[in-house]
């Protein structure tokens, strides 16, 4: 029995962090059995949103109904418990285990422990043969490709009875004939009392896949329309970047034509034959959306995974192994600050010398003073907000650590800095101040590339930028007073 | 920025102390508690004697403390310790016995020069410790097993070459002298003089150098490093060479002190490693500890101990005191710095 | 994207018939280990005794004991299988074992039936396994070390209980063991082998089925593949791991009585080692050290490969070649465990 009206309703949903209001009273309707699409910039709100949907964050003010009653998960159990399963990134399967085992998972029918097979089991495997007959319930999980495991999930949630599933970025790791089939089951699941909330910033997808899509920006909700009732792909970039002003870029007056760093034909498992040349003291911006490639193409060349194809950097081969990489003169701001730039157990002072330790030590001995002072200098220069040098750094905002991170890096005297997602989680203040740090840089003589997901950081200070789509390097551009914001978000949602 | 007034910004340097620190002085305060208990009700306690003993009875442990220590700080177990030193032990025997002096086996060795035959055994030494690094840093299997394995290869190539039991004739003169000789008017042995040099390298090293550093980076977060540039594979092999090495130095003291090459030494000393560096507030979530708390944990394990024999207690007491004692050290430190972070 | 899409699947359906080669290969490799070994020993002293005669390798008198002597292994290694599967380990059922014999023999010397000391050794074993559970489930102390503490705890315990003076809790001329002990690991019931035996094969096949078929089992390669998964679909993973703790330390206690009664004698040292072997076993099974995977089954023929080392190697050469000897084996299992490992991991 198809049953109607609005699975979900929010209204007025806040959520506040200590340096921001990332959901900012956002108000709207999903409907019952369609596949109803969000999308947004980075920072737009919409992970956050549905972090709170998913139970892993707590509101801070406002209403959620699932089903006509309150809605309020404690955490992503219980939110599964009421009904909204999630489809991840880092699938939730268990390798290990064959399909069936992964399907029933927790539901098992026992008899004094032993496994029974019952009606439940068959019914699973049914939902799952619905969706994909040629997924053998008595394979091994980890046999499986990366698509049919998310097809397992899904089975796995309908039959559950779940009410709604989150799908988040599903088509990032999956292959065109998969993506192809896995539409098909999605849009088959609104047949099942199903209800799907899609986030992609693939646009083609929308208009596809949707029936209504939701645009947020900024954290405020924008609109949230029929899919039909929307033009063309323009319309809903428009949406997506509002009228955004973008500070104006002001291009450099002597350009450096010495070339720096030359990429050719760089391909991995995600990268697919990029080149491109840096010259010396350029800003060069790569932006992309989610499983563009960006953390890959800055991994790859600074040595931390493999690829084919070269570099040179100076005129020299560059090695692909960060130590030999920071020593001919480059420096990686990785992408997760906490796991991957910093030391958060140590100290400001502990962190800050780490990629140079020569300047700081005699014969291997470390000069305590001369330590101390560097950190110092540092904590001056990018005004980390701190009243220590002992002060360990995860006690530190978000912002205040980006800084320490790029102190480290400073510190290593590089000439090319690579610069992964630089203001993510940042606040507006700390943001600018670090475009400062940037700039400033960038007239010293150093090359800076920055990896980014939020144009306004691009178009702002980037003399060339990017555009990376599907591993793919689909276009370059000279900033200038005529860039068009539109065409640029129009190819890196899979335009052409 | 350069518009703005530049606020008088007061930056502390240095302040206040570092967890480690604050855990060592922790330890320190435990110490002297248990300490004064002993004093209290264990007999003759408070003999001068009885203090000294305290540091110098546990310098063997000590010196393997170190080595475990640091691999500790990374995340790493090295059991292989006790093994080690049992085999230097052997082999530093064995290699600068006579050669053809007797008809019994044992009696017969490589009539070495004592000098190269010290310098073979340590180098056979590290040799084990590269088996560990090979497998644990290059193959990256847990290093509990793989250091569980080859203590049992380094303690059993010294059972084959003493055939299971030891070895100790024929052997040069000067081979026992640098496990007994002592500084002159007091009984402080060379071994334990030794020992102290090696504490004060291992916490210099520690504090102050480079690669000491670089070992708390890898034990905070070891992607990080490598992404910083540190080459994480060369320092954990590092480290392990490190460990035999301190291992077979003891090894070849103990041997100089027995003037014998015993299969059976140093049984379980691996284990007592491990705890004076736990009891010492290392902790193998990684970047965490300090050889100075090795060392007080060490003397603390004394306490401990001498007391127990103090009172009369059997010494097989000693099994069920090292667990009890270290199972609350783990507890009391984590609730210790539970409490400081608030 | 016709074409593409069907050079994809070609590509797919090629990459899962090499995965499944592989599979094979993981399944059957054991056995031949097995096979070679015991053909090794099996001729290495052909020159000095006749196949199948006294002293071979393979006659019935040397089959026999050591079937006897690995009682204690297969009694244990089943357990011990399941906590790794989960991903968890326990260093200390060594000595689990000796106190277990310990305290067993000492109730037997003391007049106690076979089976009330049984059920109380039994019980203490629940114990010592729920101390365990409770250090690493609960208190979330590593456990490695935590089993450490408690090998070290329960060691000493042993040795407290035996008196000063004696090695072991063992007859004297005032008071004799009854020699019934010796009815359960070494008396002839059926074809030479005694109830300790019997007990081991069928502790073998419960611990099989509940690797494969029973819930139990399910949740330990569900904790041990993906703990987030397996939390996420409802599986109390401290209550899980609590219990599987307590089992070890259950089986270790009858692998303990086991070796009291073959002995006539607790003797507190008397399990030392037994963890090594076990995860000598464990590895030649081809278990994961990071859980998600194992097989009881594979693990039993490792213990009987480990068990056919160490008595094949007593016929063949010295006894102080022993240690050596293991240990060269632990550090193969380990290569071999590797190799088997990353052939999943290509896979």
């Amino acid at each position: 029995m198809k049953l109607t009206g609005n699975v979900l309703e929010i209204r007025d949903l806040v959520k506040d962090f200590p340096s921001v209001r990332a959901v900012n009273n956002v108000s709207f309707d999903i409907k019952r059995n369609t596949v109803h699409c969000l999308v947004g910039e980075n920072g737009a709100g919409k992970s956050t949103l549905i972090k709170i949907l998913t139970g892993a964050y707590a509101r801070s003010s406002g209403k959620i109904l699932l089903n006509g009653e309150e809605y309020s998960p404690h955490s992503p159990k219980n939110a599964k418990e009421k009904g909204i399963s999630t489809l991840f990134q880092e699938l939730n399967v268990v390798d290990q285990l064959t399909v069936a085992e992964n399907l029933t998972l927790g539901m098992e029918d026992t008899t004094f422990g032993f496994l029974r097979k019952t009606d439940k089991i068959n019914k699973m495997v049914s939902v799952m043969n619905s969706l994909e007959p040629s997924i053998s319930p008595r394979q091994l999980v980890s046999t499986l490709s990366v698509a049919k495991k998310q097809i397992v999930e899904i089975a796995k949630a309908v039959a559950t009875e779940s009410d709604i599933i989150i799908m988040d970025e599903p088509t990032a790791a999956i292959s065109e004939s998969e993506i192809a089939r896995l539409f098909k089951i999605v849009k088959g699941l609104r047949e099942k009392n199903v209800t799907v909330i899609y986030i992609s910033h693939r646009l083609d997808e929308i208009f596809e896949l949707g029936d209504y899509v939701t645009v947020m920006r900024d954290g405020k909700h924008i609109d949230t329309k029929p899919v039909s009732e929307i033009q063309d792909r323009s319309e809903l970039i428009r949406m997506m970047i509002g009228k955004t002003v973008f500070e104006v870029y002001t291009p450099k007056k002597d350009r450096s034509q010495e070339t720096i760093l030359q990429v050719r034909n760089l391909s991995n498992h995600k990268l697919n034959g990029i080149s491109f040349e840096v010259k010396k003291g350029e800003i060069v911006g790569f932006y992309g959306l989610v499983g563009a490639g960006k953390t890959e193409l800055a991994r790859a060349i600074y040595g931390a995974d493999d690829y084919e194809g070269e570099i040179l950097f100076k005129g020299e081969k560059l090695h692909p192994s960060p130590h030999k990489v920071i020593e001919a003169g480059i420096a990686l701001v990785p992408e997760e600050r906490r796991s991957q730039g910093l030391f958060t157990i140590l100290t400001i002072r502990g962190n800050v010398p780490v990629m140079n330790m020569g300047k700081i030590s005699r014969n291997g001995f470390i000069n305590s003073s001369q330590e101390r002072k560097v950190t110092l200098e540092y904590i001056e220069k990018l005004r980390i907000a701190t009243s220590s040098t002992e002060k360990e750094v995860i006690k530190l905002s978000g912002g205040n650590q980006q800084k320490v991170v790029f102190s480290k890096c400073l510190f290593a005297d590089a000439d090319l800095l690579m610069l992964d997602e630089p203001t993510r989680g940042i606040d507006v203040g700390a943001k600018s101040e670090i475009y400062g740090i940037i700039r400033r840089l960038s007239e010293e003589g150093k090359s800076i590339l920055i990896f980014s997901s939020e144009l306004p950081e691009i178009m702002n200070i980037c003399d060339s930028i990017y555009l990376l789509y599907d591993g793919n390097l689909k276009a370059a551009l000279q900033n200038g007073y005529d860039i068009d914001s539109e065409k640029i978000i129009h190819i890196v949602t899979g335009g052409e | 920025m350069s518009v703005e007034t530049k606020q008088a910004r007061k930056i502390t340097v240095g302040g206040r102390m570092s967890n480690e620190s604050f855990l060592t002085l922790f330890m320190i305060g435990v110490l002297v508690v248990l300490f004064g208990i002993a004093c209290a009700i264990v007999p003759n306690f408070y003999l001068p004697q009885n203090m000294l003993n305290l540091i110098t009875n546990n310098w063997y442990i000590i010196i393997l403390g170190i080595g475990v220590t640091f691999l500790l700080i990374t995340g790493n177990f090295d059991m292989s310790v006790g093994g080690v030193i049992a085999l230097t032990g052997v082999l530093s025997v064995y290699f600068c016995q006579g050669a053809n002096v007797s008809r019994n086996v044992l009696a017969n060795g490589l009539g070495l020069p004592y000098g190269l035959a010290l310098g073979l055994a340590l180098l056979c030494a590290m040799g084990i410790g590269a088996i560990n690094a090979f497998f644990i840093a290059r193959l990256k299997v847990p290093s509990i097993i793989v250091t569980l394995g080859t203590m049992m290869l380094a303690r059993g190539i010294a059972q084959v070459i003493t055939r299971g039991a030891q070895r100790n004739t024929s052997l040069p003169d000067v081979f026992g002298v640098v496990g007994n000789i002592a500084i002159q008017g007091t009984s402080i042995k060379f071994s334990v003089v030794i020992m102290v040099l090696l504490v004060v390298a291992a916490f210099i090293f520690e504090r102050m150098t480079v690669p000491g550093r670089r070992t708390y980076l890898i034990g905070a977060n070891a992607e990080a490093a490598r992404l910083s540039g540190i080459t994480v594979g060369k320092h954990i092999t590092f480290l392990y060479l490190t460990s035999a090495l301190l291992a077979g130095i003891t090894g070849i003291l103990l041997a100089s002190e027995f003037k014998a090459g015993v299969s059976s030494r140093a049984m379980g000393y691996e284990f007592d490693a491990l705890v004076v560096a736990l009891l010492g507030g290392v902790s193998i979530a990684g970047g965490f500890g300090s050889v100075l708390g090795m060392f007080v944990g060490a003397v603390i394990l004394s306490v401990v101990t001498t007391s127990a024999t103090g009172l009369l207690l059997s010494p097989d007491w000693q099994f069920t005191l090292k667990g009890i004692v270290t199972f609350i050290a783990i507890l009391a430190q984590r609730f210790a710095l539970d409490r400081r972070k608030g | 994207m016709n074409v593409k899409g069907a050079k994809e699947e070609s590509i797919q359906t090629q990459l899962e018939r090499s995965r499944a080669v592989r599979a094979n290969i993981k399944k059957l490799y054991i056995y031949f280990v097995l096979a070679l070994i015991v053909i090794i020993f099996s001729v290495a002293k052909l020159g000095q005794v006749e196949m199948f005669g006294r002293g071979h390798f393979l006659s019935p008198d040397s089959i026999i004991n050591l079937l006897r002597t690995a009682v204690p292994i297969l009694t244990l290694s089943g357990a011990f299988t399941l906590l790794m599967i989960s991903g968890y380990i326990d260093l200390s059922v060594g000595s689990a074992m000796s106190l277990s014999a310990v305290v067993f023999a000492l109730m037997i010397l003391n007049g106690f039936p076979f089976l009330p000391a049984l059920v109380i050794t039994l019980i203490l074993g629940i114990a010592m396994g729920a101390l365990n559970g409770l250090l690493v489930m609960k208190l979330r102390i590593t456990p490695v070390i935590a089993t450490l503490v408690t090998l070290s705890l329960f060691k000493g315990i042993a040795l407290l209980i035996v008196p000063d003076g004696l090695s072991a809790i063992k007859g004297s001329a005032e008071k004799v063991m009854p020699p019934w002990i010796n009815d359960y690991a070494r008396k002839n019931v059926l074809l030479g082998m005694p109830w300790a035996f019997f007990v081991a094969l069928a502790v073998i096949a419960i611990l099989v089925i509940v690797q494969r078929k029973t819930i139990l089992g399910k949740y330990a390669a569900a904790m041990g593949g993906n703990r987030t998964a397996a939390e996420l679909s409802g599986i109390n993973v401290v209550k899980m791991g609590w219990l599987l703790y307590i089992i070890v330390g259950f089986f270790a206690v009858l692998a303990g009585v086991a070796r009291a009664s073959y002995m006539s004698l607790g003797d507190p040292l008397s399990g030392d080692g037994m963890e090594l072997d076990n995860i000598i076993a464990v590895l030649l099974g081809g278990t994961a050290f990071s859980g998600g995977e194992g097989s009881v089954a594979k693990t039993i023929i490792g213990a009987l490969i480990i068990m056919c080392v160490t008595t094949g190697l007593m016929t063949v050469i010295p006894a102080y070649w022993q240690t050596v000897a293991k240990g060269s084996v632990l550090l193969f299992a380990v290569v071999l465990n590797h190799l088997l490992i990353r052939e999943k991991v290509k896979a």
